[in-house]
């Protein structure tokens, strides 16, 4: 907790407090996470690096408030989503946070546009107002001449361009990105680095992905590794290093 | 809210095969309803024509006593100024013409045997100006200008019961309206058989004249007016009403559906067949939809994930759910409602005739109607089904866990 004092001096976008998620297993319980802290600042570009079953995914999961832990507690923007009931809690993510799935995840029957346009209608934005921001996400991740095609239209790389659009297009405070590059060859996925990097470093948008994937490791400028569910290195990486440091706090290995 | 409708519309296409196979299925249930709903409706215009032209007419005035008590005499509560009234019928619009009648009883007797008659009197040639003939078996109908004896058509039971043939005699007795006995001469011109053995065990009939002249009355019981259509009896009925109220007697008119007894319970039993139809296909529809619509859900577990994690409110998702199978019910509906006329119009050109039915002889051609409410009716019935259908799956789809459901493969 003294770490998490020391954090809320600076700004907190996203601050994980003592959680801990076990799921039931026939008649005992696994520890997915177990007693995760960690904080981040606005803007960051953060890994969060494992093997395979360490709980990245279940730590991705909480921060976007689609799972609830077991005990701890997650921190919004100074928001306590322990508190929020269902309601909130799905307004919360529709208006603060974008997914990008390992999968795609892109619905089928729609095309590319009318995918990247989907946040907003469930926002209730007026359709003038969806068609532009729309057109400008589309063009951000450069499709702008396959917004009318379908996802299998699409190439996995676009398929993926397309959903950062969608996780972006509402203009949220946090991109969650799961694997974003497990299902891409070597090209697609630089180009996808590049991209979710770009936006990181041109809209300041706060990036949070969970990876194996060295190439994006080494566009990070932080990288959390979890070992059975708990943290066991967090640290700045040569990339922020080269870039000053944005956080203006050197986050020294915790372990 | 148009995006929403797109994507539940391109959702019910998403998988062909499957949504043919609804189509199909929610289809044939709208089309078999409109044929066999079809088939009855045109049943019932049958029985409903036949009932009518067989005598009852569109509509029947009466005194109002002769319901309101048993006549102390014979023609006691008959209508007295009887061609003043049809006059004033006649000259209302839509009306073909009015035949006066008089029901009555008695005995008849060959000279060695007796019998009981329910008798009629009618004007032969008012009968056959309104279309209604007797089914004769043998002879012919009666002769108002006939100059001889006094000429009556009887039942093919009575003609049995009295061993008598078309030139026989017969004498009939009954009670007149003064209390007397008075009997006359008859002769026998022709044999009905009207298919029913009830009717034709006691069946006879005279001409009015020879019934007044025995009854020793110019009364007569009713007057039956025929329309030019059935469908105008509700409106002729109204301008009927307020024309009779300014007779001497008190006279009530009755439509042919008070009186067809035989008609609304033949009706009544059909529409009751029907319904039990109505409700097996409703549940056909229903209980293999939830199985099709469940199979939807499980299929796109991880899609709809992502869409809660995208802050989609669950209830989207459960209208969305309904919102596609509603859509499939109107495309079945449309479908079963083109196919349904379409085998209709086939069956009634195609001269498919079935089995007599009981009574008659005669062998009943297999006709459809096409019937607006019958299609709108069956439509709303799938639709309905196929909106309740959703109900389970669409509960079930929004309430997934999220990390569950985007982790379903």
């Amino acid at each position: 907790m003294n770490d998490l004092a020391e954090m809320d001096r600076i700004p907190q976008l996203v601050c994980v407090d003592a959680v801990t998620r076990r799921f039931p297993l026939d008649h005992s319980f696994v520890s997915a996470l177990d007693n995760v802290t960690m904080c981040v600042e606005p803007g960051e570009f953060l890994a969060i690096a494992g093997p395979s079953g360490s709980g990245k995914s279940t730590l991705l999961n909480l921060i976007g408030c689609i799972d609830k832990p077991t005990s701890g507690r997650i921190v919004i923007e100074g928001v306590d989503t322990s508190t929020l009931n269902a309601t909130r809690m799905t307004a919360l993510r529709r208006e603060k946070i974008g997914f990008v799935f390992q999968t795609f995840n892109l619905i089928p029957v729609f095309t590319a546009a009318e995918n990247v346009e989907f946040p907003l209608l469930v926002q209730g934005l007026s359709s003038g107002e969806r068609r532009e921001r729309v057109a400008a996400a589309l063009e951000s991740v450069g499709l702008s001449t396959r917004a009318n095609h379908r996802p299998d239209l699409l190439s996995g790389g676009e398929r993926q361009r397309v959903a950062v659009a969608r996780a972006i297009v509402h203009r949220p405070a946090l991109v969650l990105a799961d694997e974003p590059t497990a299902n891409l060859d070597t090209r697609n996925a630089t180009q996808l680095i590049d991209l979710m990097h770009d936006l990181n470093r041109r809209i300041g948008l706060t990036f949070i992905f969970s990876t194996h994937d060295q190439r994006l490791l080494e566009h990070t400028d932080r990288i959390v590794r979890l070992t059975d569910g708990q943290i066991v290195s967090d640290t700045l990486t040569a990339e922020s290093a080269n870039e000053g440091a944005s956080h203006g706090q050197v986050l020294a290995s915790r372990v | 809210m148009g995006k929403f409708l797109l994507l539940a519309f391109r959702n019910v296409f998403r998988n062909r095969r499957r949504t043919i196979m609804t189509l199909i299925m929610v289809g044939g249930g709208v089309a078999g309803l409109l044929l066999v709903g079809g088939f009855f409706a045109r049943m019932f215009w049958g029985l409903r024509e036949s009932t009518i032209n067989d005598g009852l007419g569109h509509i029947q005035i009466f005194t109002a006593e002769h319901f309101n008590r048993e006549e102390k005499h014979v023609l006691d509560t008959g209508i007295e100024n009887w061609r003043q009234v049809a006059a004033s019928v006649s000259r209302g619009g839509h009306v073909r013409g009015v035949a006066p009648r008089i029901e009555f009883n008695g005995m008849l007797s060959n000279g060695i045997k007796s019998g009981v008659f329910m008798g009629s009197a009618v004007d032969p040639v008012a009968e056959e100006s309104l279309g209604f003939s007797p089914r004769l078996s043998t002879g012919r109908d009666l002769d108002t200008n006939s100059r001889g004896e006094v000429e009556a058509l009887i039942g093919v039971g009575v003609a049995r019961s009295m061993s008598v043939r078309v030139g026989d005699g017969l004498t009939i007795l009954a009670v007149t309206a003064d209390g007397a006995l008075n009997g006359i001469d008859v002769q026998i011109v022709g044999i009905v058989n009207t298919g029913y053995k009830e009717v034709d065990d006691r069946y006879l009939r005279i001409t009015l004249p020879a019934a007044q002249r025995l009854l020793q009355s110019d009364r007569v019981t009713n007057l039956v007016v025929g329309l030019d259509k059935t469908e105008n009896t509700d409106m002729v009925a109204a301008q009927l009403a307020p024309r009779l109220n300014g007779m001497a007697q008190q006279l009530v008119l009755k439509k042919w559906i008070d009186l067809a007894t035989y008609y609304k319970q033949v009706r009544s039993l059909f529409s009751t067949i029907f319904v039990f139809l109505g409700v097996i296909v409703f549940f056909m529809v229903l209980m293999s939809s939830v199985n099709t619509l469940l199979m939807t859900m499980f299929e796109r577990t991880r899609e709809i994930g992502t869409m809660l994690a995208m802050g989609t409110p669950r209830s989207w998702i459960m209208a969305l759910f309904v919102l596609e199978a509603t859509l499939l019910g109107v495309m079945g509906a449309i479908v079963g409602v083109v196919g349904g006329n379409l085998l209709g119009a086939l069956l009634n050109v195609s001269g498919i005739h079935l089995p007599p039915p009981p009574g008659t002889t005669v062998p009943m051609a297999f006709k459809v109607l096409h019937v607006p409410s019958l299609m709108i009716g069956s439509s709303i019935l799938v639709i309905v089904s196929l909106a309740l259908a959703a109900i389970l799956p669409a509960i079930r789809a929004s309430r997934l866990q999220i990390a569950e459901a985007l982790a379903h493969v």
